[in-house]
């Protein structure tokens, strides 16, 4: 039986890259969502701080999962015709476009950098995140994509 | 594909379109009632910094009936000046410490603001001047080495009290002296620390010379530094002269400078920087006399008990005790000297009044300040507009030759004007000086 599993472009020794970075901006961006509650609940400067800090370092990484990915997008015809290939992508620019305003958000000085901006769009963003994620998932688990075969039998 | 792309596109144009308020005329925002319009709070705030390019032959423009030299050139990064009875000219080059890196924003705010001030390394040492006939003929001689970023001095008999950023230090000082070696002695501690945001600590004394007062500004913008980073801040401070003992005078000031005694009512005053990144007519900087034990607002209310609403959490109760203040001089022209008008060189429409040193805005798109104004005075108080008595410190291009800080006046009448970017002290006296003796 021949499963034609659609390849990643973007990977070193059959490991694709855009797995490899897309943890780091979901991380800093859930971080966000939870230090942005934190400041909100206690008004502690501290916890804006790292805010602020993980959505910048979360924009710098998402920038490089979302180059692997769109090479992966754009080199690979059965890719692009997955559905949920198009709803991750298309939600993760939402994601970045969201971010990059809420970094400028979080730019503001104390209380009105996070509530009630701020903590808004980092909890829309985990939420948008939790759809792209699942998709993402299919693409991997359901279609394969960028898995190869190894020696299983 | 396409959705996602026109999301990209219309987002992106909503983010970084001004979509800012209409502008508000300067004029109506300078004297007692400023107007004050609602909040605006940017995506991107908008940050106009003048390229320096310095003084190439060029002066400074002055009003009619005067006239404006160069007292010194080739001064590092002189920020304040003051003026000693024989006549010779005290300058603090000094510039602030490295500001620390808490947030992504500061990492790019000082990379833009290292663009607006001196290229040259401040001396961080108060230089004396022996005025010449001209600025080439001026002695200029290190009077106090090794200080750490100075800005205010006063005299008092014998004594010179120094305002470093983080103590009042006392020197002894004999009239001719162009140098002083002996170390300082500290009279009292002035809030510094790590941060130190804004680190300019001015210095005068009352009348009797019994009683300091410092000008101590707020260590952040609006609190965002915690607020546990402001405790003796923004606040004009009274160091007892025989003990150093210290208290707050006058707080909610955010960041005083200028202090000074106005000479008919012995009153203390200053010139106020008020906070940013409310828009670009909020919140006017201004003049005020400063009473005791009064609340002039900082962080939690801005021009009496205009809640802002950037600090929590909230004080109502101190809200209720803030007090506005007495003269606006419109939004972000930067105060950073003041000095009353005395003796009898200037034109008569320039005497008793109050001259404003105004560094220049950075944070609004037309740059507003870039001048010394002049504030008439009537029985002690604001009696009418401010004008312009020294502009020019703008070039064309988005350049700028020079920037007002400090100001003093010297024994002899004329006004005196750090001018930092343009590492000059500039003199302005009567045009008709010379036809007068």
């Amino acid at each position: 039986m021949t499963e034609v599993r659609p390849r990643s472009a973007a990977s070193v020794a059959g490991h694709p890259l855009h797995v490899i970075f897309v943890p780091f901006p979901i991380v800093c961006f859930v971080g966000t969502f939870v230090s942005d509650l934190a400041y909100w609940q206690t008004a502690n400067m501290q916890w804006a701080n790292f805010s602020a800090w993980l959505l910048t370092i979360g924009l710098a990484l998402a920038g490089v999962a979302a180059v692997a990915g769109l090479i992966d997008f754009l080199a690979s015809r059965s890719i692009r015709s997955l559905r949920a290939a198009w709803i991750h992508a298309g939600g993760n620019v939402v994601v970045i476009v969201l971010s990059i305003i809420n970094a400028f958000i979080h730019s503001r000085d104390a209380y009105t950098s996070v509530v009630p901006t701020g903590v808004f769009l980092s909890g829309l963003v985990v939420l948008i995140l939790l759809v792209t994620g699942w998709n993402g998932w299919t693409m991997v688990y359901r279609h394969g994509v960028g898995v190869t075969a190894g020696d299983r039998q | 594909m396409k959705v996602s792309t026109l999301l990209v596109i219309g987002v992106s144009v909503f983010a970084l379109s001004g979509c800012g308020p209409d502008p508000v005329d300067p004029q109506r925002q300078i004297g007692a009632n400023p107007y004050l319009p609602e909040i605006h709070q940017y995506l991107l705030p908008p940050m106009h910094v003048a390229k320096v390019v310095g003084w190439q032959g060029e002066k400074p423009k002055v009003a009619a009936g005067l006239k404006i030299e160069a007292l010194a050139r080739g001064l590092k990064n002189p920020r304040s000046v003051y003026a000693l009875p024989n006549g010779d000219v005290l300058v603090a080059e000094s510039e602030g410490p490295k500001a620390p890196v808490n947030r992504p924003k500061e990492f790019v705010m000082n990379l833009i603001e290292k663009q607006a001030h001196s290229q040259t390394k401040a001396g961080n040492r108060i230089v004396l001047i022996r005025p010449g006939k001209s600025s080439e003929a001026a002695q200029q001689s290190v009077f106090i080495d090794n200080l750490d970023s100075p800005f205010g001095v006063v005299l008092i008999g014998n004594d010179l009290y120094v305002a470093n950023t983080d103590a009042v230090l006392r020197f002894p000082y004999q009239e001719g002296e162009t140098q002083i070696t002996a170390a300082g002695i500290k009279v009292a501690d002035l809030p510094a620390g790590p941060i130190n945001h804004h680190w300019t600590k001015s210095l005068t004394a009352s009348p009797d010379g019994t009683k300091l007062y410092a000008g101590v500004g707020s260590n952040s913008n609006i609190t965002e530094n915690g607020i546990g980073a402001e405790l003796g801040r923004a606040a004009i401070w009274e160091i007892d002269r025989a003990t150093g003992a210290g208290r707050e005078f006058a707080t909610g000031l955010r960041n005083p400078n200028g202090l000074q005694f106005e000479p008919q009512t012995k009153t203390l005053w200053a010139v106020i920087n008020e906070r940013d990144e409310l828009g670009p007519d909020l919140v006017p900087d201004y003049l005020t006399s400063v009473k005791d034990g009064a609340f002039y607002g900082w962080p939690y209310s801005y021009y009496g008990q205009h809640v802002d609403p950037r600090v929590m959490p909230e004080r109502p109760d101190l809200v209720a005790k803030a007090i506005p203040p007495d003269y606006a001089l419109s939004s972000h022209v930067a105060p950073l000297g003041m000095v009353f008008s005395v003796g009898q060189n200037l034109p008569s429409n320039y005497r008793g009044g109050a001259f404003v040193g105004e560094h220049g805005s950075w944070n609004r798109q037309a740059y507003n300040g870039y001048k010394v104004v002049y504030v008439p005075f009537k029985d002690g108080k604001p009696s009418g507009m401010a004008e312009d008595v020294v502009t020019g410190f703008l070039g064309g291009n988005n350049t700028v030759h020079g920037r007002p800080v400090g100001l003093a006046m010297d024994p002899q009448g004329g006004l005196l004007i750090a001018d930092d970017v343009g590492n000059t002290v500039w003199r302005v006296t009567a045009q008709q000086q010379s036809a007068q003796k």
